[in-house]
């Protein structure tokens, strides 16, 4: 049984409670939303329900147009390509590289950015500079530029996706907890903290953390549209992911030789990047609208 | 201001060097002897691999290695390629004009017609336009380029037949190389064709750039609408409002130069991604510009290439974007007291 | 900045305004023709290689040999010879030379005499003569004439007068003249050597070529294009083109793009499945020749485990052929039972080809002793003539294999890169082929097969087996064909048992062209001309 309400309360909801209401009053924002949590569920059970193998060659029917087409044929929901594979499950288990992969590539991106930028973000001086700075000047290296640098010394690769992108993305990281920690430094409440007698590690994770994970999040969801992108350029241009592969990307490439005559070989991997980067960005702009009322 | 320009150019030159300590390590990491990977060529005889220890002063250690790597690469010796057995310093100067010329192009695209859209997106009250302003630059920030670049090449070039879709020029027009960029190329060539050439190279590079642009695109029609927003909201264009100025006036006289500024600072944020992009639109069109030659140099294995390509194209960012961050600095007095702010 | 915009504005109206323009007038292109090649040539010597692509951008288009071949009736007709006699002993042949042949005349290199047996001599000792100055000058060797053991043949040029030479062959050999017309047996310039040599810059001469050939280099860009222009005096008729640009495109569907928007007139090796969409468009023209090829898969003959004979069988038993030929030839190809193609006169039905039978592959692996076959297979990344997508191939081996319990891992390099590897590398198979150089059935034993060619890295099997040599020694010694045919005949049946190679297909020549080209032979073998190519004048859209 609830407690009675004697008095008349106003609720006044968490900021997290805050930002949830702002997010869902956005309709982009929540399809977005469902769209992520659609692919989270592939990524986990996409063996499970694709109908056919990665590699299940089907000698009968090469270049099958996707069902709605008149020539298609429902049990290939989205057509075959050139050596009879099923799209549609190759594109199931491409949820796992390519989406699946960005995922795990900005955890450890964050994780060692975090550290990193937490650091010197509370180093003040010339070495905090250096390191910001330096940062700055990284950061403006396209990852492209990096994975081709990793392959030249490694090989082409799927693991080498993995080190490419993810170097690449670490100094974004680092930059923007840098910066977000550093802004925090300067408000009045932290210098009533120090004041108090609290040490650096207590500031940081009692006084400034509470308040940098917005930006952090923001920075997140960036990094995993991006992360998409970068996985499927590489793939595509035969960095990454290799020919049998079923990266989206790469699944591209192997469309690109029957683009002429089969093109839905090129379009159907497109549109699952495009769909799974658009789901990303829409639930990262609506969760900066959402938050930027309450920062401000 | 001075010393603010002077924390610039020493951030430039660290960075420059540290981007040169990474290229040298990686140098040593390639799976390749030292001396090929170095100088591009593959089976050194005994008096090239003495000029090359003597370039490179591989016998001595490590630091001094290094010294001598930067002042090679810095004063042009950038090795052969393997590939092509052509000086690299000679090739970079041929594909870096091509790369210059497409994203510039697309670059111009972009602020053509991402400003007035901006805008557009900004001022209008009417809900259906805006979302799908918003719609279009969010669909086209999440577009895969590549995929983008096949389709319209697809469209325009396969089925419809209307704009080609590969290389620079059609190969039949003779253009001498004066400037770099084909279409001044071609205007000052003096052959009966010139103006065919130039009209010919004209369409060459109208897919390309429009792929290209579509990034730089989007981006300038969100910062420019967030910009015009909070613009509009200043004290000083309600004055001039109330003053009874024309509402265009006010937008080109005293919203648009302001709302400039931070689409100034967001298209130095854009670089490293815009770069990346244009590799792969170089690769889908076959434009003969630094991105393809570096993607083709990595599949041929081409070290010297590699190291070249990068180092030249990362090297254009760093200074590209501390430039336009100076830029910035310098026309918005609103920065400036961040100069001396204590950290 | 009202200043500012209005110059934009007015950029912008340029712009505008040059698009429409662009849109509406017709621009009529310089004289000239391009074609769409599929990749870099190695050099530009032909003698130094064996790849299509070198071929195609050298051979005819720069050189001369001394016969040709009629493509119509696949007889030999003069070149640089006028005519010529064969001794009653068949030992030595006499050439006459056609006079006032002009050689090509550069920048750096004015001629300042006519073609002569000096010529011939130096183009010819230059492969023979281990101690030629020239002979080492090139690391590559001469890949096709030590396949054939030309230098064994040849007992010596000699040069009767300025315009008579006689070669001296050790042993007879039928296919002597056919060989002198291969697109390898090209005439060079002594004197341009010799300057070369004075100059200290003998490399030069296979980079910067001077030949008597219908074109003549100007500007070779790698990964891009190489222009040729029409060379003034040449001997033959004078050819309708003026430029000739080659432009190369790596990609089958850039290719087909550029062809279609107009950028290309001419353009080789598409893929299969690509001529349906060329019919969709009216002013594309698809030529199509049987050609005188085969692709196979080579197995290393020397390697375990593909050393033991029976996995050889097995692996050629697990192979479905007709669905390679579906995948990847689409109808352009016919299933090879042996190495001779059905357009060369020497062949008759192979019947004791190795049939599609993964269970008696299983069995044969089984006596063999072998599991968990693992082997690598390397194929080619870019198109030829033989096949049109070597990867798609190994996929569908890889897919066939996997039934039979071998695992295949498919390795691929870069083109340039592949060739200088399958020189040196230890490989397990490889998928390539053979587009044969002229009529003469030999064409595909000797330098595939033979223990010659295996000193030259173009016998890819590693395989040498002297029953098989002296096969080919005694067809070549009869001039009678039906005697020919049975010596071949039996030669296949040896390939068939030993399985050196698994033959896949032999794929028809495809050209495509735009319909303003009134005249263009393809020719069944050998690299594309250009001489003889008749176009209408044309406007670009």
């Amino acid at each position: 049984m609830p407690p009675i309400k004697i008095y008349k309360q106003d609720y006044i909801a968490s900021p997290a409670g805050r930002v949830w209401k702002a997010f869902s009053h956005n309709p982009f924002a929540l399809i977005g939303l469902w769209g992520v949590g659609f692919l989270l569920v592939l990524t986990l059970l996409a063996p499970f329900i694709a109908p056919y193998s990665v590699n299940e060659q089907n000698q009968q029917i090469l270049l099958l147009p996707p069902s709605w087409d008149p020539l298609g044929h429902v049990e290939y929901f989205l057509g075959t390509d050139d050596l009879g594979r099923d799209i549609f499950s190759r594109i199931l288990h491409g949820v796992q590289l390519t989406f699946g992969m960005s995922l795990i590539i900005v955890t450890c991106a964050l994780f060692f950015g975090f550290i990193i930028g937490a650091i010197s973000g509370m180093m003040r001086g010339l070495k905090s500079s250096i390191l910001g700075h330096l940062l700055d000047g990284l950061l403006s290296i396209p990852s492209l530029l990096m994975a081709i640098l990793v392959v030249a010394v490694i090989g082409p690769g799927l693991s080498n996706v993995f080190w490419a992108v993810g170097i690449a993305m670490v100094p974004q990281f680092i930059r923007t907890i840098h910066q977000a920690v550093h802004e925090e430094l300067q408000k009045e409440y932290v210098t009533a903290a120090k004041l108090d007698g609290a040490n650096d590690l207590q500031i940081f994770w009692y006084v400034i953390m509470p308040n940098i994970w917005e930006a952090l999040i923001i920075q997140v969801t960036m990094a995993i549209s991006a992360a998409i992108l970068d996985i499927a350029a590489l793939g595509f241009l035969n960095l990454g992911a290799q020919a049998p592969s079923p990266e989206w990307g790469a699944m591209i490439a192997q469309g690109l030789d029957n683009l002429l005559l089969a093109p839905w070989t090129v379009t159907i991997p497109g549109v699952a990047i495009l769909f799974s980067v658009l789901a990303v960005n829409l639930v990262g702009d609506g969760l900066r609208s959402a938050i930027a009322p309450i920062r401000n | 201001m001075w010393r603010y320009f002077f924390r610039r150019v020493s951030l430039f030159l660290a960075t420059t060097l540290i981007m040169m300590a990474v290229l040298f390590y990686t140098t040593h990491l390639f799976p390749v002897d030292e001396h090929y990977a170095l100088s591009g060529v593959q089976q050194p005889t005994a008096e090239q691999i003495e000029q090359i220890n003597n370039d490179f002063n591989l016998e001595s250690n490590r630091f001094s290695q290094f010294l001598a790597y930067v002042q090679q690469r810095l004063s042009g010796n950038m090795g052969v390629s393997n590939n092509s057995q052509q000086q690299v310093y000679e090739e970079l100067k041929t594909v870096l004009p091509a790369s210059f010329e497409l994203s510039l192009f697309s670059g111009f695209i972009a602020l053509i017609f991402g400003v007035p859209i901006g805008v557009i997106a900004a001022l209008s009250k009417n809900k259906l336009v805006q979302r799908s302003i918003l719609g279009l630059t969010l669909t086209g920030y999440s577009i895969p380029v590549f995929w983008l670049g096949l389709s319209l090449s697809l469209w325009f070039g396969v089925n419809l037949g209307w704009l080609p879709i590969s290389g620079q020029i059609n190969l039949l027009y003779q253009i001498e190389p004066v400037s770099g960029f084909m279409l001044i190329d071609t205007l000052l060539s003096n052959s009966t064709y010139s103006q065919q050439a130039f009209i010919d190279a004209l369409m060459h590079l109208i897919l390309p750039a429009i792929t290209l642009a579509v990034l730089p695109f989007t981006l300038i029609v969100r910062i420019t609408r967030q910009a015009m927003l909070q613009v509009m909201n200043q004290t000083y264009i309600r004055a001039a409002e109330a003053r009874g100025l024309h509402t265009l006036k006010i937008i080109i006289r005293h919203a648009l130069p302001n709302a400039m500024i931070p689409v100034l600072k967001s298209i130095g944020i854009m670089l490293g991604s815009f770069a990346s992009y244009g590799i792969v639109v170089e690769v889908i069109f076959s434009w003969p510009g630094v991105g393809s030659w570096l993607v083709s140099g990595i599949y041929q294995r081409d070290y010297t290439v590699i190291q070249a390509g990068i180092l030249s194209v990362s090297l254009l960012i760093i200074f590209l974007s501390i430039l336009i961050e100076f830029v910035h600095t310098a026309i918005n007095p609103m920065s400036k007291k961040e100069l001396y702010a204590t950290y | 900045m009202t200043v500012f915009l209005k110059q934009r504005f007015h950029l912008m109206f340029v712009c505008l305004s040059g698009l429409l323009l662009s849109a509406c007038s017709q621009a009529t292109l310089p004289p000239g023709l391009v074609y769409c090649s599929e990749g870099n040539p190695e050099s530009f010597n032909p003698q130094l290689v064996t790849s299509g692509t070198t071929i195609d951008a050298t051979s005819h288009q720069l050189y001369s040999r001394l016969v040709n071949y009629n493509p119509d009736l696949g007889d030999i007709v003069p070149g640089l010879a006028t005519d010529w006699q064969i001794s009653e002993d068949g030992l030595s042949y006499t050439f006459n030379l056609r006079q006032n042949v002009l050689f090509h005349q550069t920048q750096r290199f004015k001629p300042q005499r006519v073609f002569n047996a000096d010529d011939v001599l130096f183009s010819f000792n230059r492969i023979i003569d281990s101690q030629h100055p020239y002979h080492s000058v090139s690391r590559t060797g001469y890949p096709f004439f030590q396949s054939i053991s030309f230098e064994q043949l040849i007992s010596s040029i000699e040069k009767v007068n300025d315009y008579q030479v006689i070669f001296h062959l050790n042993r007879e050999d039928a296919s002597f003249l056919s060989n002198l017309a291969t697109d390898f047996a090209v005439v060079l310039s002594a004197e341009y050597a010799e300057k070369l040599l004075k100059d200290g810059l003998p490399e030069q001469i296979d980079l910067q070529p001077i030949g008597t050939g219908p074109f003549q280099l100007t500007q070779y860009i790698k990964n891009e294009y190489i222009r040729y222009i029409r060379h003034p005096n040449y001997w033959g008729a004078k050819p309708d083109i003026e430029h000739l640009v080659f432009d190369i495109t790596p990609k089958s569907t850039a290719r087909i793009a550029k062809l279609i928007t107009g950028d290309c007139s001419v353009s080789a090796l598409p893929k299969a499945g690509e001529l349906a969409v060329i019919d969709q468009h009216q002013h594309i023209k698809v030529d199509a020749k049987p050609g005188l090829n085969v692709a196979f898969w080579a197995l290393n003959t020397q390697k375990p485990p593909l050393n033991d004979i029976r996995v050889r069988r097995a692996l050629a038993h697990a192979i479905d052929k007709q669905n390679i030929l579906d995948v990847v030839y689409n109808d352009i190809a016919v299933e090879a039972s042996g190495i001779l193609p059905p357009a060369s006169w020497a062949y008759s039905k192979n019947l004791t080809s190795n049939e599609f039978n993964p269970a008696k592959a299983k069995l044969l692996l089984e006596q063999a002793g072998v599991k968990n076959l693992d082997i690598d297979i390397w194929a080619m990344p870019v198109a030829r003539i033989y096949n049109p997508n070597a990867l798609k191939t190994a996929e569908l081996i890889q897919g066939d294999l996997a039934k039979v319990g071998v695992k295949i891992n498919i390795v691929s390099y870069d083109w340039s890169v592949f060739t200088q590897k399958l020189a040196s590398d230890d490989y397990d198979s490889v998928l390539i082929g053979w587009n044969a150089d002229n009529s003469d059935p030999d064409n595909f034993f000797t330098p595939l097969l033979s223990c010659a060619a295996l000193a030259s890295n173009n016998n890819r099997s590693k395989w040498c087996q002297a029953d098989f040599d002296h096969l080919l020694t005694q067809a070549q010694k009869t001039t009678v064909r039906e005697e020919r045919k049975a010596f071949y005949q039996a030669a296949e049946a040896i390939l068939s048992d030993r399985v050196p190679l698994i033959p896949i297909a032999h794929a028809q020549k495809v050209i495509l062209k735009k319909d303003t080209i009134t005249s263009m032979q393809v020719r069944p073998y050998g690299g594309i001309a250009f001489a003889k190519i008749v176009q209408n004048p044309q406007e670009s859209n």
